[in-house]
């Protein structure tokens, strides 16, 4: 209609897959920077995994320096942070024990009354439930990537359920590493962006999948390279239209939907990106080393 | 139009009227109405209404430490009883082993300790008696601790005056609380915190020489006062009356003592304390609370009436505290709050005000893009991510969902991911109208062919949010539910809606071939 729609023509033909090997050694270095980063840094475990006490205030015109010198002396390990503007305060501490965590918040409160606007909220987790938060965080993740993979397995032949395999860790320890260099706090919800990701970037996966098994079938004379070259351009735009409108939502998310939601949409965003790169780059590629043409089994479907 | 078959439309025209229609009382209305139709409403989570998640641990090992201290002692009694020494009585893992002067009657100290406990295992070797407790043993001690704490930690928080509060139980040794608009969650958390064993025992004054060893003779314990912990006491173990007996308590105004807890007995609690006092009169009657002793009057006359007063220097909420928990009762054993998540109003409201920008805003730029890359068809698709939203929202309404903040993500998410089904539509139409010239043709077959990956793509994520949602916990729940919601609703508005749309365009316009 504004002819923004031949962006991406009909026709492409791109030669995704003739570069493979520089998009190999691209991810494979990012993979094991992630790796470096997870294994010496690691990420940023906010309360939920690590436990601990976080209040959330409004100060009345106080600065972040005047509490944090009202409050150092007190506790031993006690940070300040602003949040989404100078006048609200993240307060964040360590608790040895479920017990002293009542007393923490009461003398915090006792302290920094007069300088406080609001109390807008305060979490507490204690020592055994963040580690079975964490318990049970990485059981709904291993869980759901399984029943992904089974799902893949069950619908396509089992050299794409490897290939989604991959795509799929690559995409999560990717992201996870960006995570923790960008430092983003690592919560509940972000295991739940996580998930999402994993499932955003399989059914992107998938969408080419289906369209590669198509090809196989209708071009049986073509070489392996060509087919999956014609099935990514058969659906390049609608990747990159879907990748679109799921950023522009994510987009406004982050920067609209408070900051308590931004580390959850930008961990998504940086999972969207890095989903479709792979479902294109990597995803389709590890095809090739099968050197299978599954139209035997196809025939008989038929 | 004059093909497509009339049941589909009528389907389609009931479901997305029923999901307007009950997408509106979540939409416009904040509080109940009574009204059935305008109560199909989505609740707000604690999170975007402001309110107080706790999760309490019952401390069973505590009663368990109790149940070997009670054999202890009635192993000491009954040892009394038959004349022989004890040499001495050790906790050793799981066991109490307890060291017998001699092997003479030990089998009658057996059977009289078994009369007491029935299900506790003692067995005998030499002069060497071990008394253990078995799994099942345990387990009834912990299930009636949290029956009993549940019924009371229900008392104390209705008595605090929270409304519509969900109490239940979670997991063997838990209970989680959800106090909707709390605006102090410390004083609940006081509420809970507090045992609220209250016991009356004599004062032993005349054994100083105890006292000030600070070892408590056999059938004696040293309790140190509330205000100061240097103050303490030597009183009788066994107590006189206990708050079992309680059958009313209040907080009152002495005018020389200040704020107080007014107190009545039941029957036998009068008949215990009026025995009591009756019999001990110029002596000092310990008032004791969670192991503290709040206040040790001297007593001046018999009091038989069963009731009473207790002061010490008490602020009013104090009183009135303390009253709530003596109404409430006795928990079997203290709570321990391992996890808290309290939201004040402001930021709950502000939640909720983000969420509607994020969504709106979201929603204005895909259906802006939609339009600019699809022309037409992008307004097509626009009005099927419109029903869809109305569906999910009637949805999350008539189930009585629970919105979060995560589930409000989740919906802005669905936004951006309910528009891939009819891409992926489009994009076949697309192809498929390079090869075809039968306008109608081309779209069954774009249909035709988009449904498997549709599927495909649609049941994927689906795994991963109801996953999510079984495994997950808190706010992965709130989110999976409005996801898989999305997910389901993009499907049915794709497949049935999108595809009637186009029909209805491509009729109307009476188009001759697709130029997307």
């Amino acid at each position: 209609m504004f002819g923004l729609n031949k962006i991406i023509p009909v026709d492409s033909d791109y030669k995704f897959l003739n570069f493979r090997k520089n998009f190999y050694i691209a991810s494979g270095i990012a993979i094991f920077l992630s790796l470096l980063l997870l294994f010496f840094k690691g990420l940023n475990l906010g309360i939920d995994f690590k436990g601990g006490t976080l209040i959330e205030i409004s100060t009345n015109n106080s600065s972040i320096g005047e509490l944090r010198d009202i409050l150092s002396p007190n506790f031993n390990e006690v940070s300040l942070q602003e949040f989404g503007d100078d006048q609200t305060i993240i307060i964040r501490l360590q608790n040895e024990n479920n017990q002293e965590s009542i007393e923490t918040v009461n003398k915090v409160k006792q302290l920094i009354n007069d300088k406080v606007s609001e109390f807008r909220r305060s979490e507490f987790v204690g020592p055994t439930v963040s580690s079975e938060l964490l318990w049970k965080g990485f059981q709904a993740v291993s869980f759901a990537l399984m029943a992904i993979l089974i799902y893949i397995w069950l619908r396509f032949e089992w050299q794409f359920g490897f290939g989604a395999v991959v795509a799929l860790t690559h995409d999560v320890l990717f992201t996870l590493g960006v995570l923790s260099i960008l430092n983003v706090e690592f919560s509940l919800s972000t295991i739940a962006a996580v998930l999402t990701i994993a499932g955003y970037s399989i059914n992107d996966t998938v969408v080419i999948f289906d369209r590669v098994r198509e090809n196989l079938r209708k071009y049986k004379n073509i070489d392996l390279i060509d087919v999956f070259n014609m099935s990514i351009n058969n659906t390049l735009s609608r990747t990159v239209m879907t990748s679109i409108t799921t950023l522009l939502a994510l987009i406004s998310l982050y920067l609209f939907g408070g900051e308590v939601i931004k580390p959850f949409a930008l961990t998504m965003i940086i999972g969207v990106l890095i989903g479709t790169y792979s479902s294109i780059f990597i995803a389709v590629p590890t095809l090739l080393v099968f050197k299978f043409r599954p139209q035997d089994e196809d025939e008989n479907e038929n | 139009m004059k093909n497509y078959p009339l049941w589909k439309i009528f389907i389609v025209f009931i479901l997305v009227s029923l999901g307007v229609v009950f997408a509106i009382p979540s939409i416009l209305y904040q509080e109940d109405t009574g009204n059935w139709y305008l109560d199909n409403r989505l609740n707000l989570g604690l999170d975007l209404q402001g309110g107080s998640y706790l999760l309490l641990e019952v401390q069973t090992d505590v009663l368990i430490e109790e149940e070997f201290e009670n054999f202890s002692d009635t192993v000491r009694i009954i040892a009394r009883e038959n004349r022989v020494k004890i040499n001495n009585i050790e906790r050793i893992d799981e066991k109490l082993k307890v060291r017998f002067d001699s092997e003479e009657k030990l089998d009658e100290i057996r059977s009289s300790f078994l009369q007491n406990y029935r299900s506790v295992k003692f067995t005998v070797k030499n002069n060497i008696a071990s008394i253990s407790i078995d799994q099942l043993y345990r387990k009834s001690i912990k299930d009636s601790a949290i029956k009993q704490s549940l019924e009371i930690v229900r008392k104390r928080i209705d008595e605090s005056g929270t409304k519509e509060p969900l109490i239940q139980r979670s997991g063997s040794e838990r209970i989680l609380l959800q106090l909707p608009g709390v605006k102090n969650p410390e004083r609940i958390k006081d509420l809970l915190g507090k045992t609220a064993k209250l016991n009356f025992h004599m004062v032993d004054d005349d054994d100083s020489k105890s006292l000030s060893l600070n070892i408590a003779p056999f059938g004696k314990m040293i309790v140190s006062d509330i205000n100061n912990e240097e103050v303490k006491y030597l009183l009788e173990k066994k107590s006189r009356v206990g708050g079992e007996n309680l059958i009313d308590a209040n907080a009152s105004f002495d005018p020389t003592e200040g704020h107080a807890v007014s107190f009545r007995f039941d029957t036998t609690g009068a008949q215990k304390f009026g025995k009591a006092t009756s019999e001990n009169i110029g002596k000092r009657f310990a008032v004791v609370l969670d192991g503290v002793v709040i206040t040790a009057p001297v007593i001046n006359s018999a009091i038989t009436g069963g009731s009473g007063i207790i002061t010490g220097n008490f602020t009013s909420q104090e009183a009135a505290d303390l009253a709530v928990l003596l109404r409430a009762g006795a928990l079997p054993a203290p709570l321990e709050i391992v996890e808290e998540r309290s939201v004040g109003p402001g930021l709950g409201a502000d939640s909720i005000a983000a969420g509607k920008i994020a969504s709106l805003i979201g929603m204005i730029l895909v259906c802006i893009f939609m339009i600019l890359i699809y022309g037409s068809f992008g307004v097509i698709a626009n009005i099927s991510l419109i029903a869809n939203l109305f569906i999910i929202v009637s949805l999350l309404g008539t189930i009585g969902a629970t919105l979060t903040l995560p589930g409000i993500a989740g919906i802005v998410l669905t936004i951006g991911m309910a528009v891939d089904a009819n891409v992926l539509i489009f994009e076949r139409i697309k192809e498929e109208s390079v090869k075809n010239k039968k306008i109608y043709e081309t779209i069954k077959k774009g249909f035709d062919r988009a449904l498997s990956t549709i599927l495909d793509a649609n049941i994927t994520t689906l795994i991963a949010s109801l996953l999510l949602f079984v495994f997950g916990s808190g706010p992965i729940k709130g989110f999976s539910i409005t996801l898989s919601l999305g997910v389901i609703a993009s499907m049915f508005t794709a497949l049935m809606l999108t595809n009637l749309l186009v029909h209805f365009y491509v009729s109307f316009t009476s188009k001759k071939e697709i130029n997307l």
